[in-house]
């Protein structure tokens, strides 16, 4: 008789096994990371401040000026998140205590920013003379206007400039910025609304389910681009130019699909036995949504959310694009190229790099999500 | 048969209630609109004409409690009245109908054509899985799936169109300058010529989406058992495929016109505004800029409606194909 | 003898997986069928008896399967050498098959009159009234008002009656081998002996060779000529059906035999297979 040792692996690794065999998955999750980093960090990859400067025999860090409160919370806490994540056991070894210093640590951050004072100055350090002085490396700020207008890719200008002198290549870095934070809080808001409903009708199930599938019906006739630009249009005087305006209106229109899905799920799940095993052990209705349900719909609710902000940043992109969106001196994808439907005649330069950097981004997305699709599908399981 | 239609019919009322309760109450909710009751109202920073605020009040019933505005909205819908615009004062429905045939014709061919180009793609994929060909089809697909629509017409334009590359078709317009003194040939040709940017931009999403259904039906149904009972009966492979497995992989993908038909919408609102054509997603599009309220809910009133009506059309499409499904 | 036999399977070897470490499903077995011949086929699940089934007519998709040794002589020629359109002609005409599940196996989108008359147009273009042939072969399973059956739909005839339509497929092109593959195993018991009656009644009226595929010794006597017993990939045993069932040389056939419950008998357990124990 043999010994067969069986190596017991958690849902997640498995998922992650099946998912970063797909090298298309692999190489999209690190793109898709890779924007994540140069959004956050955009402020150090694109300034007209210099990072470090002496002069005068007195050294200065200029771009710390310049970053504006939610640019130092990004600073602080993406990192944090990163280092929670790889001590995570450690962390959760002695939950009292973690958070307990990471409350502290907070405190501490919130208490620096507090004393920052942001400079919204268009000084520029390039032109200013210094015994030594570190630019970013695009030395240009999204904001700024030269009066190089409509040169085309250079040295000096990566990905030239646009009809005020502003240069592109800093526009697209701190664009990176706009599309994917409304990518990403859209969704997020669509995502929670959607399980939301979703989950209740799924459960539920009686009037709720039926009330909730008219009304998933009627908002499904609406193309969604047709809604939103409707709603901005309706509401907002300001032509929409507003970004939490528009991550609330791209939200509140995107949860149809989610909600199917959730919905499909939770009637699966709970007519399966161990829901019914949950009830008759007495477990409340939270309790089995939560602990139960929700965790085994969540591959799928994951990968309609990648998806989902793909679509967003699309929307977002579009709608900028045809002057509904953010606008200059915002910068946002769509609105370079808005400008370069104007010019393209000349000014390829315009059209070419924001369309390639929307097509990358989208295609990532679209990667990652259709590898979690295979890696989370039940059907190949046997592995 | 027909009291299926009539019933699923019947079954639209509801959601046709819905959709235009939907849209009457974004308009009496929306800030303008209310202001306009008290004597003030701007439309986008401009003021208003008395009769203007007259004929709005009265469209919109505003100054009536809102289930009988409701209900004479309703009314005036179904008598096609979508009141004047208030841009030019003419119909709502007139200047809708004047725009309806080109965006028609450009929508319709890219959803024909979508359908042509995707289906052999996907069966294509499906029969070499694996392999190279299917590989490259999927990649191909994939790309084209991610570029976003107008990224697509600018590139178009900028390398097919005007410009200083290639000059192969016109930028602008649904036909030239001069068409009106063309005989009906060249002037039918001079059409298509202006159509084809359009149509390609429309075309190659749906293209994509559809191909990839029709791959992942294919593999399924070529997994079933009734094929091997065709290959064991002698028939020759290409009946088996295209006879017996095609014909039960098309069901569910018959279907995703429904579904493509709002995404066509929504880009031809782009397109149209980016080709300039005469289309109704550019009477959109100026009507959102110049904040003519009539225009913008009566096209969204009638997109819904042909959404609606597509939904329809895809279910009763959905009971004649597939003989498993009874008429309950 | 001199009469060659109408199916001569000689050292045939298929194997799935890499060829490396295969997984050998079937490990070089040789039989014989004569024609009018009842072959009953016998094993469990994996033993590789329906492999063995559908590489009669290279029904087996290649790429997970590979052929690796072997012959297979249908009336003399090797069907595993045969070009295309021959062994087209083979498939339904010369050989015909029936599936374990009857309700999948027939294509829900066309009508069964539709997939009979299929079958015929195919492979006897000389018939004038199709569907006269195609009432007839309903007839013949048993099928009540053929004529009123036509134009139904496979899901809308019962298990039983979907498998009778089956049988009438694959007999309207007069095959001289017709191959069950478990043709009763997904139906009930009741349902089961008819067909399987509906089979023995076929074998008297027809000279057509049947070989069937089970894993049920209960099916076997009184319906089969010979019996072969498979097991892992090899026949174990084989022989005239009333011999081997008397007289059982291999303890898996043994076991096998012993595991059909007997009616009459009280058993307080069923007989469970010890697989150690066998070679």
């Amino acid at each position: 008789m043999n010994s067969v040792t069986t190596t017991t692996e958690t849902y997640v690794q498995r998922t992650w096994r099946h998912f970063s065999a797909d090298s298309f998955a692999r190489n999209g999750l690190r793109i898709v990371i890779a924007l994540f980093i140069m959004a956050a960090f955009a402020p150090f990859l694109a300034n007209s401040h210099a990072i470090i400067r002496m002069a005068d025999g007195q050294w200065s860090f200029p771009v710390f000026h310049s970053l504006q409160p939610i640019e130092w919370r990004f600073l602080f806490y993406v990192p944090l998140a990163g280092m929670i994540y790889l001590c995570r056991n450690r962390f959760f070894a002695k939950p009292g205590h973690s958070v307990l210093y990471l409350a502290a640590l907070i405190v501490l951050i919130e208490i620096f920013i507090g004393f920052t004072h942001p400079v919204n100055d268009t000084t520029n350090d390039r032109d200013r003379p210094a015994s030594f002085k570190l630019m970013p490396p695009i030395p240009y700020s999204p904001i700024e206007s030269t009066p190089d207008s409509f040169s085309p890719p250079s040295w000096k200008h990566l990905c030239g400039t646009d009809s005020t002198g502003r240069d592109i290549a800093a526009r697209m870095l701190h664009g990176a910025r706009t599309s994917l934070s409304i990518g990403f809080v859209a969704q997020s808001i669509a995502l929670t609304i959607g399980v939301a409903i979703g989950g209740l009708a799924g459960y539920y199930r009686g009037w709720i389910d039926i009330g909730t599938c008219r009304f998933i019906e009627i908002m499904d006739c609406f193309p969604p681009l047709l809604l939103i630009l409707v709603a901005i249009n309706l509401f907002d005087s300001d032509k929409g130019n507003n970004m939490f305006y528009i991550m609330a209106v791209i939200g509140l229109t995107s949860w149809t699909g989610v909600a199917r899905l959730v919905r499909g799920e939770f009637l699966r799940l709970s007519a399966l036995p161990f829901t019914l095993a949950a009830k008759a052990l007495g477990a409340s209705d939270g309790r089995i949504i939560l602990r139960h349900l929700l965790p085994n719909s969540l591959g799928p609710i994951l990968v309609a959310g990648t998806f989902g902000v793909a679509s967003a940043i699309l929307i977002e992109s579009s709608l900028s694009f045809l002057g509904f969106g953010m606008q200059a001196p915002t910068p946002s994808w769509g609105d370079i190229l808005s400008d370069a439907r104007r010019y393209i005649d000349f000014a390829w330069w315009l059209a070419f790099f924001p369309g390639l950097a929307i097509l990358i981004t989208i295609m990532s997305y679209n990667f990652v999500g259709e590898g979690l699709r295979d890696a989370v599908d039940p059907r190949l399981r046997v592995k | 048969m027909t009291t299926y239609i009539i019933r699923r019919i019947l079954l639209l009322v509801p959601t046709l209630i819905g959709i235009t309760l939907f849209t009457f109450l974004l308009i009496r909710l929306a800030p303008g609109n209310a202001a306009m009751l008290k004597g003030g109202g701007e439309n986008g920073g401009r003021a208003m004409t008395a009769e203007q605020r007259l004929a709005t009040i009265k469209l919109y019933g505003l100054d009536k409690p809102w289930y009988i505005a409701y209900g004479d909205w309703v009314g005036r819908i179904c008598r096609l009245d979508l009141g004047e615009s208030w841009k030019d004062h003419r119909s709502v429905t007139t200047k809708i109908r004047e725009r309806l045939p080109v965006t028609m014709s450009i929508a319709g061919t890219a959803l024909v054509l979508s359908y042509l180009l995707a289906i052999p793609l996907g069966v294509i994929a499906a029969l070499k899985r694996g392999q190279a060909l299917d590989r490259s089809i999927s990649f191909v697909v994939f790309i084209l799936y991610s570029i976003p629509s107008f990224v697509a017409a600018l590139l178009l334009i900028l390398f097919v169109a005007g410009g200083d590359y290639l000059n192969l078709l016109p930028m602008y317009g649904i036909q030239s300058i001069n068409a009106s003194e063309m005989g009906t040939l060249p002037r039918l040709w001079d059409r298509i010529l202006h159509m084809i940017l359009p149509v390609i931009c429309l075309t190659y999403a749906s293209l994509a989406s559809i191909s990839r259904y029709t791959r992942v039906s294919m593999l399924e149904t070529l997994g079933q058992d009734f094929v091997r009972t065709a290959r064991a009966k002698g028939l020759p492979e290409r009946l088996v495929i295209l006879r017996h497995a095609l014909r039960n992989a098309l069901i569910p993908i018959i279907t995703i016109f429904a579904l493509e038909l709002p995404v066509l919408i929504g880009g031809a609102i782009i397109i149209e505004s980016i080709f300039t054509l005469p289309g109704m997603g550019n009477l959109m599009f100026e009507a959102l800029e110049y904040r003519d309220n009539p225009v913008i809910m009566g096209i969204t009133v009638l997109a819904a409606c042909v959404t609606l009506l597509s939904y329809l059309a895809a279910d009763i499409l959905y009971v004649v194909v597939d003989p498993r499904i009874s008429y309950e | 003898m001199s009469t060659p036999p109408l199916l001569h399977v000689e050292n045939l070897g298929i194997h799935f997986g890499s060829p490396a470490d295969p997984v050998k499903a079937v490990d070089g077995i040789s039989f014989e069928m004569q024609t009018g011949e009842t072959l009953a086929v016998v094993g469990e699940s994996g033993s590789g008896k329906s492999v063995t089934a559908l590489a009669l007519t290279r029904l087996l998709a290649t790429p997970p399967a590979r052929i690796v040794s072997g012959k297979i002589e249908f009336e003399g020629r090797d069907v595993l050498q045969l070009p295309d359109s021959s062994l087209r002609s083979l498939r339904g005409k010369q050989i015909a098959y029936i599936f374990q599940e009857p309700s999948s196996s027939l294509n829900p989108v066309f009508t069964i009159g539709y997939q009979i008359r299929e079958a015929i147009e195919l492979h006897r273009p000389e018939v004038d009234d199709v569907k006269r042939e195609i009432i007839r072969a309903l007839d013949t399973v048993g099928i009540r008002e053929p004529a009123k059956r036509l134009d139904d739909y496979p899901h809308q005839l019962s298990g039983g009656m979907q498998q009778r339509v089956m049988i009438a497929m694959a007999l309207a092109c007069q095959p001289k081998l017709l191959v069950a593959d478990e043709p009763t195993t997904a139906l009930d018991v009741t349902i089961q002996k008819q067909i399987i009656d509906l089979l023995k009644e076929l074998k008297q009226t027809s000279n057509m060779a049947i070989l069937l595929i089970t894993h049920n010794f209960g099916l076997v006597s009184d319906f089969a000529d010979r019996v072969a017993v498979m097991f892992r990939g090899k026949i174990v045993e084989t022989g005239p059906t009333a011999e081997v069932l008397r007289n059982p040389q291999h303890l898996y056939t043994r076991a096998l035999i012993e595991c059909v419950p007997k009616l009459g008998q009280k058993q307080h357990r069923l007989k469970v297979i010890d697989y150690a124990g066998i070679k």
